[in-house]
């Protein structure tokens, strides 16, 4: 699968240069000489990896960052700046990019960081989409299987859960066999391991 | 003369014819007496003895008439003693026996000395002068009815009005509001009266008056002791007094003012001396002379109906000893005042001899002085040489000062080492010009021998530094200044100063500035580096990007040529780019001289905003430019870069605490008539008000890490293109710097 590199960058040297180097391996490129440009790209669906220069004139790299992020739109970002330093990169991959490159980069370079980020992207893609099916399930439970679902993942036991819910052992029972067929979980270990993922207990 | 015959009774004709034969004898006489006797004037006096008034009178017209009439005259006086003896009872008698006394005399005119005198006259002269005209004087204006008064008795009136003296004493003691009036007991004084209350109601300035009228004179002068301030005293004097005392006025007048504790006045001229301060006066001696004059043109043969008789004019007269005594200034006289008994001064009397003592004093003293000055002066001068010298001496040995004489004409054997004092003020020797050049510094001999002549041609002083190499090849600096001399102008007269150290100082200084600036460039360059460094990759890694793509070209079997040809086209750009990256990091670092070239602020300004533009990406900062055309200017390309460098890195780091969408930096160009001025204005924090004074100050900071020199350098670069750089508060907030530059000045080389 061919993946579309968006080249962002207001140094049209550079987007030429970078463009005609990764053509040169065989990627798609499409380039973009300021943020706002990328923002406002015809097709905002197609999949890529995003090359984003930090120091741009309007908003720049990290305010894309930002703004992507913001729109849910999950494309992996490689930063390619001229002169960059620690604390910079820091918060560029805490902000979630895949790499940090500095120019001028080698287009080997270039090219097995864009690999991996579009891997990395792939398998952000999956968790992402696996999350999503969870929290569908989730939202198909009634109320009282979610309050006994928080607490079997507190690790109570139906006795305790009984307890606090003012009714009989039996009906928590119930209640916990209707919770993992919903969620998809065949032993309680699974279930722990559910709840962990969507942030449950 | 009795010449005249009385018309006869008609009684006994015997005694008719007897009295014929007598009276015809007596003609006989007397016709031979008159023809025989010299012309005669009968002086009648109405007092029994002569007041100082008549001695006056009486020796003015004797005077008068004996100069006046050419030939032989006769002047008796008689005294009538009127005060004793009424006239009007004793008249008779006495004209019988002047008739007696002066029948064979020859009288040809008569004078009156008084009006008692002019009265008698005129009733008695048929009996004892008849046909002989009457001169009068003395008479009072007020007092004669001119209607009856006969042709043939002519004369001078006198005025006895007051006024004028009481306004006199007025205008002599300011302040005056009383007056006492004292006058005597006879007929005579009483005359007065009238007068006075019409000079009082005339002068009507309220004056309050009292009359002493016919007082006995212990009265008087008890009266006039116990005045007081503001009051002045007039008197015409009295004969009688309230007692039937009698005395002269001028006796009473002088007891009056002794006794007086105010001023006195008189109404005649001879109470002058008696005590009186004085008055408007007809003096006795000008109705004297007066009436003498008339008395001689009778004499001639003038007849009295050719004569009209007239006032004598009078005339404020003082007491010079009154006027002291009662403190009166004499800058209130009026003019043309006499001023009698002044005293006399030794001057008034040896006036003449005073003088030429003086003179011969004041001719033989200058002539001293003369001497004695132009001794001191040569002396003093002397001194003060030696002490100038000597002080000159010692300065000179202080700061290393010789003196010089230079010929331009002649080549003179002795010479004064230059920068050394002469230990003595002997005096100089010429030095020839010649071996001075050859002493300087080759690249200094050309300027020196301009200065020279130039300094002879003009005869302004000479002012030049040199350099003169001393034998051991040491180099020291020399700073000449002289004149030329006027009247030989190949000399020049001067004094030379070794000024060495000051120049190695001045070196020193300018190195040091120069190396500032060059840490003030230096230290901007680190402040720039990273964002000199990200711009200096964007070519590389495009020069990179190509460089692997043409590889990846090169590795194809069909070579696209013609994509290769651009890349590498671009290479080339690219690599530019980086060297002009380059060049511009370069001269922030550079070192030594500096270049005066024309310099367009305009590209001066896109230059430098290109070199911080990465910078100003990432503070964040958006420059905003606004340049109009200007001219040219002169100026350091490295050091003007500098001053913006500095303004713009200042801008942004005034604008690190606004949202980076609210920041703005402008650069403006304009021109002012001869100058260029630059803009640089941002919207950051501004300048505090107390700081605005500082912010060219060395080392004066407000940021924490700052060294505190940017401005201080931004501004000896300013001054060194002759400009001016100020700092102000925007209206709406930051801070606003402009830099003035002149478009043109005339210097070698900046400092």
């Amino acid at each position: 699968v061919t993946q579309t590199v968006f080249l962002v960058d207001d140094d049209a040297g550079i987007l030429k240069a970078l463009s005609r180097a990764l053509h040169g391996e065989g990627w798609k490129v499409q380039t973009f000489e300021s943020a706002e440009a990328f923002l406002a790209r015809p097709n905002p669906n197609d999949d890529g990896c995003l090359v984003l220069d930090v120091t741009m004139p309007g908003f720049d790299g990290f305010e894309l960052q930002r703004r992507l992020t913001e729109t849910k739109q999950y494309l992996p970002i490689i930063f390619l700046t001229g002169h960059g330093d620690i604390p910079m990169s820091v918060r560029a991959l805490k902000a979630g990019a895949s790499d940090f490159l500095t120019k001028p980069v080698q287009v080997q370079a270039l090219v097995a960081s864009l690999r991996s980020a579009i891997e990395q992207g792939a398998s952000a893609r999956k968790l992402r989409a696996e999350v999503a099916n969870l929290q569908r399930r989730l939202a198909s439970l009634t109320p009282r299987e979610r309050e006994v679902f928080a607490a079997l993942a507190t690790g109570k036991l139906n006795k305790q859960i009984a307890a606090d819910l003012g009714v009989v052992e039996q009906t928590v029972k119930f209640h916990r066999a209707r919770i993992m067929e919903r969620m998809g979980a065949r032993t309680v270990a699974k279930l722990m391991h559910i709840a962990a993922r969507l942030g449950i207990g | 003369v009795v010449c005249g015959s009385r018309p006869l009774g008609v009684r006994a004709r015997a005694t008719v014819r007897a009295t014929i034969a007598l009276w015809v004898a007596l003609l006989g006489f007397a016709v031979r007496a008159a023809e025989t006797a010299p012309a005669g004037v009968l002086i009648l006096h109405s007092n029994q003895r002569p007041t100082p008034a008549q001695v006056v009178i009486d020796d003015q017209l004797r005077t008068v008439v004996t100069d006046g009439f050419k030939r032989p005259v006769q002047i008796f006086s008689e005294y009538l003693d009127d005060e004793w003896v009424s006239l009007q009872t004793y008249g008779a008698v006495e004209a019988g026996f002047l008739q007696q006394k002066y029948g064979g005399r020859n009288i040809r005119v008569a004078v009156t000395d008084s009006l008692p005198a002019l009265r008698f006259a005129m009733q008695f002269r048929e009996r004892v002068l008849a046909g002989v005209p009457v001169v009068f004087l003395a008479v009072a204006r007020d007092r004669v009815d001119r209607a009856s008064i006969p042709p043939d008795i002519v004369g001078v009136f006198e005025d006895h009005d007051p006024t004028p003296t009481l306004r006199l004493a007025q205008r002599l003691h300011p302040g005056t509001t009383r007056l006492v009036v004292i006058r005597g007991a006879s007929e005579l004084d009483r005359l007065w009266d009238h007068r006075l209350r019409a000079a009082v109601g005339r002068l009507g300035n309220g004056l309050e008056v009292e009359y002493l009228a016919g007082l006995p004179t212990a009265d008087v002068l008890r009266r006039v002791g116990a005045l007081s301030r503001g009051t002045v005293v007039f008197t015409p004097g009295y004969f009688v007094d309230g007692d039937a005392q009698v005395s002269t006025p001028r006796q009473t007048v002088e007891r009056i003012s002794q006794a007086s504790t105010v001023p006195v006045y008189g109404a005649f001229d001879t109470l002058l001396g008696a005590g009186i301060v004085g008055g408007y006066m007809t003096r006795y001696e000008d109705q004297a002379r007066e009436a003498g004059a008339l008395v001689v043109r009778l004499l001639n043969g003038v007849t009295p109906a050719e004569i009209e008789s007239s006032p004598v004019a009078r005339v404020p007269m003082v007491d010079w000893r009154q006027l002291r005594r009662w403190r009166v200034d004499e800058g209130l006289l009026p003019a043309g005042t006499i001023v009698r008994s002044r005293d006399p001064t030794i001057w008034n009397q040896y006036w003449r001899e005073i003088s030429v003592a003086a003179v011969v004093l004041v001719l033989q003293a200058g002539l001293i002085a003369a001497l004695l000055v132009e001794r001191r002066s040569r002396r003093r001068t002397a001194t003060a040489l030696e002490g100038t010298q000597a002080q000159m001496s010692l300065a000179a040995r202080a700061v290393g000062l010789s003196s010089w004489i230079w010929d331009t004409a002649r080549d003179v054997a002795r010479t004064t080492p230059l920068a050394r004092v002469a230990p003595d003020p002997s005096p100089l020797q010429p030095i020839a010009f010649d071996r001075v050049v050859a002493a300087a510094h080759p690249a200094d001999r050309d300027s020196l021998k301009r200065a020279v002549s130039m300094a002879q041609r003009t005869g302004e002083e000479l002012d030049v530094e040199y350099r003169v190499v001393a034998p051991g090849g040491a180099v020291r600096w020399i700073s000449a200044r002289g004149r030329a001399e006027e009247r030989e102008p190949n000399r020049l007269l001067g004094i030379a100063l070794d000024i060495t150290e000051r120049k190695l100082a001045e070196l020193r200084a300018s190195e040091d500035r120069a190396a500032l600036r060059q840490m003030g460039r230096v230290s901007m360059a680190g402040q720039l580096s990273a964002a000199i460094a990200h711009q200096l990759n964007q070519p590389l890694a495009a020069i990179l990007g190509n460089a692997e793509a043409a590889q990846k070209i090169l590795g194809h079997q069909d070579i696209d040529v013609k994509e290769l040809r651009a890349i590498c086209s671009d290479i080339v750009s690219e690599n530019h780019r980086a060297t002009e990256i380059m060049r511009r990091l370069r001269e922030l670092y550079m070192h030594g001289d500096i270049k005066i070239e024309p310099i367009d602020l305009n590209q001066l300004i896109l230059e430098t905003l290109e070199l911080l533009r990465t910078e100003l990406l990432l503070r964040h900062v958006t420059p905003v430019t606004d340049l109009a055309t200007v001219p040219a200017i002169e100026g350091g390309h490295v050091q003007l870069q500098q001053v913006l460098l500095n303004l713009v890195l200042n801008a942004a780091d005034a604008m690190d605490g606004k949202k980076p969408a609210e920041r703005t930096l402008t650069i403006r160009t304009e021109s002012a008539a001869t100058d260029v001025r630059l803009h640089v204005e941002d919207n950051g924090t501004g300048i505090a008000g107390e700081h605005l004074k500082n912010i060219f100050n060395p080392f004066w900071s407000t940021k924490a890490e700052g060294m505190g020199m940017g401005l201080a350098i931004c501004q000896s670069i300013v001054a060194s293109h002759h400009g001016t750089i100020t700092a102000a508060n925007n209206a709406h907030g930051g801070a606003a710097f402009c830099v003035t530059l002149p478009t043109a000045w005339r210097e070698s080389s900046l400092t």
